[in-house]
């Protein structure tokens, strides 16, 4: 146990209070039903009228969680040591973090409305590889925020200028066009539609009464209309909430990445963007593990595509990659940012991937698939039901088109390129993705064989990252065996660190 | 002073030639006899199933059968896959091969090594026998394991190549 200095422990702006509030607040929505179920129970214990419960109700939740956020803020304490950033929080059950700065691999803020005001920021840490403890910092001020960057980049690298606010010499800049495609091509609309559709069964009588009026009148329409209304109607309403999904998750990248503008800052990459909470990422480029660049059909359509930068995955915290995102970008900026973020080996590596220089893998890598994906399950799904519904059953063969269709398009989409100090992998059935990499930062290699890939001389190779594995199928075995052997030269010769 | 010679690929060490080393041939009889114990123990519950529940006999002996079907391979196995496992220890890495029907050959480099682990259960130490694991950076399934070292090999192999990497010590007895 360190000998604590107590006067050098301090607490954060009162304002913190706002980001406890918050925090408890998304604690609640998450786990609702436990946490609200005093207050429901409360309601229905109390004797009088609806409105009134109502208001009680509400009232106590307020005073009760302002209560808890204030406590929380009140046992809150920080101290900045020379190597390290302690906190002492909780109110029953006490904590201390213990935070080394050169854990920390990034500093992140983020700034709400009331902070912006007051120029104050939150600080979280970006602690990968340590067990699940999250480092929040709430409410500090702004040049305190980095001056502690300037400390942490200074004890991990020397790097020069500290963050300020470098208007010039952003590398990107989204405006509100970018907007509109992010919000296009955001996959979650999706997941949107899958929540909210139960939820709005559940809103109850009401809503099933809306939706029945609305048919009944659809059905009236088209009766009266004929068939034609009937369909206009069917898909005014189709297109309306197609609409309506697209306005939400455009509303969603607003928020998000209003403002949105990438920097890099000595070998630090930072980006700022958000409309009511302006979010601050920042991330040291030796840091990187992998760049993967995709594009789905949306962003296809759009000629965009979506760059992430990987680091290192905390085996503890599954799921929860802490990556570095660039939502929208041309092909031009992309194969620019690539050079500058894995300068200076990346320079061959091209992500594009309608770019020439790709290698094909061997075409046997179609056969295997249709074999085991299309030939196999056809048969035994036409030998199953062929008891049942005799001829019939040779429909199932119409699965064996539709794999290899799926299998050549697959292996027209994989691909790969090889420099001299690094890797770019191509792959793809609708969309594409392609993910560069560093040879010196590999952790391990694998090469697979099966019978089949012995008889015809090839093999498949798989790279293992900090941030997760890359696999080239169906390489030659010499090459396979040759690339395996290279890698293991340039890991075991870098004097480079890989993080 | 930087240099950088450049590097024939064909000069780079290759994997043909190595001297594999190989498991403990004990780790064979090791697993028939946990494999054993699985199916029997599967055996005597139906039976006592049986009683306890009333299954009829010819329900009971069908099972056995079917049992008796899974057994023998899984039996058998160990004695074919066992000695294809084998690995190597190079000055700068470690190599690991496996596999009856997919081969494959892992090589993880000593200056990626996160920790080193060896671990035994009671059934490998009944046979004298440890696991070692080598983990990596990137969890998630990012470590090798190395099943049914002798004892002492798995323990001066982890010496060994935390003396490479210069890493903390973890012994595990599960």
């Amino acid at each position: 146990m360190k000998p604590t200095r107590p006067k050098q422990w301090q607490r954060t702006s009162p304002l913190a209070v706002l980001f406890f509030f918050g925090r408890l607040l998304k604690v609640i929505t998450k786990n609702a039903w436990q946490s609200l179920a005093p207050f429901v129970a409360f309601i229905y214990a109390y004797q009088g009228e609806l409105v009134t419960k109502i208001v009680m109700g509400a009232t106590a939740f307020l005073v009760i969680s302002i209560t808890i956020s204030v406590l929380h803020y009140w046992f809150f304490r920080f101290q900045l040591d020379d190597d390290a950033i302690l906190i002492r929080q909780g109110v029953i059950k006490k904590k201390q973090l213990d935070i080394k700065f050169d854990r920390i691999q990034g500093i992140n803020t983020q700034q709400n409305v009331v902070y912006r005001y007051f120029g104050l920021v939150t600080i979280s840490f970006d602690t990968a590889g340590s067990s699940g403890s999250e480092g929040n910092l709430p409410a500090v001020t702004r040049s305190f925020a980095e001056s502690l960057r300037s400390k942490i980049s200074g004890t991990t690298e020397h790097v020069g200028v500290p963050a300020a606010a470098t208007d010039s010499g952003a590398l990107l800049r989204l405006d509100w066009r970018d907007m509109l495609r992010i919000g296009l091509a955001d996959r979650r609309a999706l997941i949107v539609f899958a929540i909210i559709g139960p939820l709005l069964e559940r809103l109850g009588d009401d809503a099933d009464q809306v939706i029945a009026n609305y048919l009944e009148r659809a059905a009236d329409n088209a009766f009266q209309f004929g068939v034609a209304g009937g369909v206009i109607i069917v898909t005014t309403t189709v297109v309306g909430l197609i609409l309506l999904f697209a306005l939400v998750s455009i509303g969603a990248a607003f928020l998000r990445y209003h403002n949105f503008e990438l920097f890099l800052d000595g070998s630090r990459l930072q980006s700022v963007g958000g409309l009511l909470t302006r979010h601050e990422l920042s991330m040291h480029l030796s840091k990187i593990q992998t760049l993967r660049l995709e594009q789905g059909v949306v962003l296809r359509w759009l000629g965009r595509y979506r760059l992430s930068a990987r680091q290192a995955r905390s085996s503890q915290k599954q799921g929860k990659d802490k990556n570095f995102i660039v939502p929208v970008i041309t092909a031009e900026a992309a194969n620019h940012l690539r050079e500058l973020l894995l300068a200076p080996e990346g320079d061959d590596l091209v992500q594009i991937p309608t770019s020439e220089c790709f290698e094909p893998i061997s075409p046997y890598y179609m056969r295997s698939h249709i074999l085991f994906v299309g030939l196999l399950p056809a048969l035994l799904a036409t030998s199953v039901f062929w008891l049942e519904f005799g001829i019939a059953s040779l429909a199932s063969l119409l699965w064996l088109p539709v794999v290899i269709l799926l299998s050549y398009q697959s292996w027209r989409r994989a691909g790969y390129l090889l420099s001299a100090e690094g890797l770019v992998r191509r792959s793809g059935l609708i969309g594409y993705r392609s993910v560069a990499l560093l040879f010196r930062k590999v952790q391990r290699v694998t090469v697979t064989q099966s019978r089949y890939q012995r008889r015809k001389g090839l093999a498949s190779l798989r790279v293992y990252m900090a941030s997760g594995s890359v696999r080239i199928p169906y390489l030659g075995h010499a090459a396979a065996k040759q690339l395996r052997d290279y890698i293991l030269y340039k890991v075991e010769s870098s004097q480079l660190a890989w993080h | 002073m930087f240099q950088n010679p450049e590097i024939a690929l064909h000069s780079l060490p290759d994997m043909e030639d190595l001297h594999w080393q190989q498991i403990h041939p004990r780790y064979a009889r090791r697993l028939q006899l946990e494999r054993a114990l699985f199916v029997c123990g599967i055996a005597i519950a139906t039976l006592a199933a049986k009683f306890l529940v009333g299954i009829p006999s010819d329900k009971v002996f069908m099972l056995w059968l079917g049992l008796l079907i899974v057994a023998v391979p899984l039996l058998v196995w160990p004695v074919i896959s066992v000695p294809r496992r084998g690995y190597v220890i190079r000055d700068k890495d470690i190599v690991f091969k496996s596999g009856v029907i997919w081969r494959s050959v892992t090589a993880i480099p000593f200056n990626r090594v996160q920790h080193v682990e060896t671990s035994n259960t009671p059934l490998d130490r009944k046979f004298g026998l440890a696991n070692l694991q080598i983990f990596t950076a990137g969890g998630s399934g990012g470590d090798l394991r190395i099943s049914g070292l002798g004892l002492d090999t798995a323990e001066q192999l982890r010496v060994y190549i935390l003396g490479k990497v210069g890493a903390s010590i973890e012994t595990h007895q599960a």
